[in-house]
């Protein structure tokens, strides 16, 4: 079904960092089972910057927190396709991509955060309010790299330290890294941290990191909150960076620096990045390829240049022609009437068929698939099959090319 | 800008053609209290004189990023809060408001009784803080207010009928099934019917909120309308169709607005004037295709900038933002406020010791070793630290090559003797709105008349 959407297969062991295929999560609820994504299928290659575009309650940000498992379950359920992905070491030594959805808890711990990171919307409820900034950014090491940290040390460290580098440790270790021997030792283990820490907030343009260190949450500024959940999320320098609308709390002003910051960081470090966003004209400026959500199924995906410039897919023709611009005349803007579908139990139909000024009778009986036309460019409509494909008459196609009724 | 402001004096203009809203040096600050008897330590200037007029029938924009005063401006201008300091007139004459910018010249012990008594007559028939009775009741019926999130600002325990018909009822306007007929008939303007009479907020979606919040705010049929940011909760989609509800109610019924976002691309295409504001204060005002032409200040430059796709032809412009963080409104920066993250920024535009002290906090570890400041004034201070290597060590820093120009540039002396830097920065006057040309004010010094003597 989504052959054509993927990248060829020649380069897709090689060139892929990750590759949704067919990702179904539902939701139970008390009305039925929520579709919130229903077949979505995409590919991430290596060091490319993918977008993913729609409104609210498209199933976007349900796709990005599938790649870490992040759905709680129940009420969800990951119901069928698969998420693989494809680390540094995996792609050097060719080994077989994991699933991200089937693999044991034990691995996925270790992918989060690690492998692939995560950016949230809203900084001030990402970040843990009761502990400093340095606890925070500095459990990522003690969680991931707690053999690098222990790697200098003379011979083999006392069991003790290596619990507490670790962060696995209780009151026995705390009250016993009070104590002379082990207290120099503990203060070494320390100051290395603080340096790493150090590095990792200095790497996102922080001032005086030192004094940043020592703060607490709700002591910086929107901006900053943001800057430190950067330097959280890339601190293990990981293969796949997910960003979850990380600029919707922020002022335009803000949201410029913090934009290109993710972009120099993604340069320097060579990350992969899955980019969320509702705002298409900020996707535009990051992004090399888009894919265009709309009630939990993708509706077009494409380099950024074919979307904006020849979309194909009615919902982003209208979504781009919404965007108010110097263009438009007041009053005059394109809107899509009507509202998004309800996606319990949602029929066999294109989704968009009720706001869709093309939607023929097809639309409302057949299920349009993502299907491609050209390589790495495939559109969800009716409007680009042929007649005999779908095994109907040519009349019945909706034509996108005649100006809408 | 129209026809109004152009026009020569008539002794009693009509009601007609006297601005909707004017704004007169209002100021609102907020107190900052301490300790267990909550002294005031301090004030938080949300607003900080802003001044400007609505004309009938016309759309003012009022833009600005988060806690530069915008929404705080249109709760006092609703009445919702009273400002601290200056005037909200309603329907305020063009001769009443010469007269009045004519009295703030003079002294208040200087003016004659004929004056005083004057200013107090055109208080009470037009000042909103000052109106009694009926007029206070004709004003709140005139002016209505949409609020930025539909979800709170809708009774979760109302039904549609309820909160739409709510206005009738209090004002007495209609009862029983009348009442009903005019809310079905507001339902409608809005683009909803019947069906949804009986229900509650929680059963639409974010965009039926909204039109159920515009249907309450037109129930009186007011003349003004405060938006505060109606549309920054929803999807582009549904965004386009409240824009072109709002502009079409405001051709049918005349309305004037004032539309406050942080939108820029939303302003545009809604306003006829936008006002640009930071850290309470305006930056500047003109045309809505005037400020997008020609912005003559470096902030809307930079909001400009951080949002391309607004400017007309360059498509692929990058994207730029600004460094730093908003400044503290508690203790705004002198002369322009914007001055401590404009990229255009010269000497003139009133560095002051804070200033100094920020860039040492962001830059180095001497303010670790600080004991204390005294303060001459905003730009001469004697900062004081616990040892002499440390004050010499914030001197050089302060001389050396990453200070920025225009601050290094505004120094007049910088002297350790001891633990002691004393710090000394060249004293600038406040910035003032200055107009540029066409009704284009801009208080941005690189702009006004103050540039020939730089």
């Amino acid at each position: 079904m989504t052959a054509a959407a993927q990248l060829p297969a020649a380069d897709r062991t090689t060139a892929l960092v990750a590759s949704v295929e067919d990702l179904k999560v539902h939701f139970e609820t008390k009305a039925g089972v929520l579709h919130a994504v229903d077949g979505v299928s995409f590919d991430i290659a290596d060091g490319e910057t993918v977008g993913l575009v729609g409104e609210t309650g498209c199933g976007k940000s349900v796709t990005a927190r599938s790649f870490l498992r992040l759905i709680p379950t129940p009420p969800g359920k990951y119901a069928g396709g698969s998420i693989k992905f494809w680390s540094k070491e995996a792609r050097a030594n060719g080994s077989d991509p994991v699933d991200l959805l089937s693999v044991p808890t034990s691995d996925i711990l270790d992918i989060r955060g690690n492998r692939i990171a995560m950016i949230f919307q809203d900084p001030g409820k990402a970040l843990n309010p009761a502990l400093a900034i340095r606890e925070q950014v500095a459990e990522v090491f003690y969680q991931h790299r707690s053999d690098d940290l222990l790697a200098e040390w003379n011979g083999n460290p006392p069991s003790v330290i290596r619990r507490a580098a670790g962060q696995r440790s209780g009151k026995l270790e705390w009250v016993a890294m009070k104590f002379p021997p082990l207290r120099s030792q503990a203060r070494r283990l320390r100051k290395r941290v603080d340096d790493l820490v150090g590095e990792a907030l200095a790497e996102t343009q922080i001032p005086n990191p030192r004094k940043i260190m020592a703060s607490y949450p709700h002591e910086l500024s929107g901006g900053m909150k943001q800057r430190v959940m950067i330097a959280q999320a890339l601190a293990c320098n990981p293969d796949l960076l997910i960003a979850d609308e990380p600029t919707t709390a922020l002022d335009v002003t803000i949201q410029a620096r913090i934009l290109e910051l993710i972009r120099e960081l993604q340069h320097a470090h060579q990350t992969s990045v899955l980019y969320i966003s509702h705002d298409l004209s900020l996707v535009r400026r990051i992004c090399d390829r888009i894919a265009v959500m709309y009630a939990g199924r993708i509706a077009e995906i494409g380099t950024t240049n074919e979307i904006f410039h020849e979309p194909r897919h009615p919902y982003t023709r209208g979504l781009l022609a919404a965007v108010p611009s110097f263009a438009h005349e007041r009053g005059k803007l394109a809107a899509i009437e009507g509202n998004v579908p309800e996606l319990i139990s949602p029929p066999a139909s294109c989704r968009f068929h009720t706001r869709c000024e093309y939607a023929t009778e097809i639309c409302r009986r057949i299920d349009p698939v993502l299907d491609g036309h050209g390589i790495g460019r495939s559109v969800a409509c009716h409007g680009y099959v042929s007649p005999e494909e779908l095994g109907v008459a040519a009349a019945d196609i909706p034509r996108l090319d005649r100006s809408p009724a | 800008m129209t026809a109004v402001r152009d026009e020569p004096l008539a002794p009693e203009p009509g009601v007609d053609s006297a601005p909707v809203i004017t704004v007169r040096g209002v100021r609102k600050y907020f107190p900052i209290r301490e300790g267990v008897l909550q002294k005031v330590v301090g004030h938080v200037r949300a607003v900080d004189g802003v001044s400007f007029e609505i004309p009938r029938g016309e759309t003012l924009g009022l833009v600005g990023e988060s806690g530069c005063g915008k929404t705080t401006l249109g709760r006092c201008i609703a009445g919702l809060t009273d400002a601290t300091d200056g005037g909200i007139y309603f329907r305020l004459a063009e001769s009443d408001r010469l007269f009045l910018d004519e009295m703030d010249a003079v002294p208040e012990a200087e003016r004659t009784l004929q004056h005083q008594a004057r200013i107090e007559a055109i208080d009470l028939a037009h000042r909103i803080d000052r109106m009694k009775g009926d007029s206070w009741r004709s004003y709140r019926r005139n002016c209505q207010f949409v609020f930025q999130d539909a979800f709170s600002s809708l009774n979760p325990r109302q039904l549609v009928k309820d909160i739409v018909g709510r206005p009738l009822k209090v004002y007495k306007e209609a009862s029983g099934p009348e009442l009903t007929d005019r809310v079905v008939d507001l339902l409608q303007s809005v683009g909803m019917g019947r069906q949804h009479l009986y229900r509650y907020p929680h059963e639409f979606s974010g965009g039926q909120r909204q039109r159920i919040s515009i249907a309450r705010a037109l129930a009186l049929e007011p003349e003004f309308i405060v938006l505060d940011e109606p549309t920054s909760a929803l999807d582009v989609s549904v965004q386009s169709q409240i824009l072109n509800l709002l502009h079409e109610l405001q051709q049918e019924r005349g309305l004037t607005y004032l539309f406050i976002t942080h939108d820029l691309g939303v302003v545009r295409l809604m306003s006829d004037d936008i006002v640009v504001m930071y850290l309470g204060e305006v930056m500047e005002r003109a045309t809505a295709s005037e400020l997008f032409a020609a912005p003559r200040h470096p902030y809307t430059e930079a909001l400009l900038a951080a949002n391309p796709d607004l400017l007309e032809g360059d498509e692929e412009a990058e994207m730029r933002g600004l460094e730093g963080t908003v400044p503290d409104p508690a203790r705004p920066p002198q002369g322009c406020r914007f001055h401590t993250r404009c990229p255009a920024a010269i000497p003139q535009c009133g560095w002051e010791v804070d200033d100094a002290v920020a860039w040492l906090a962001d830059n180095s570890t001497t303010l670790d070793e600080l004991s204390g400041v005294e303060r001459a004034s905003e730009f001469d201070a004697a900062v004081r630290f616990r040892d002499s290597d440390a004050a010499a060590e914030a001197k050089a820093l302060l001389e050396g090559p990453e200070v920025s120009a225009p601050m290094q540039g505004a120094l007049l002396a910088l002297s350790a003797s001891g633990a002691e830097l004393r710090i000394q920065f060249t004293e600038v006057d406040p910035v003032e709105l200055e107009d540029v040309g066409e009704g284009h004010l801009t208080s941005c010094i690189l702009h006004t008349s103050r540039s020939t003597h730089l």
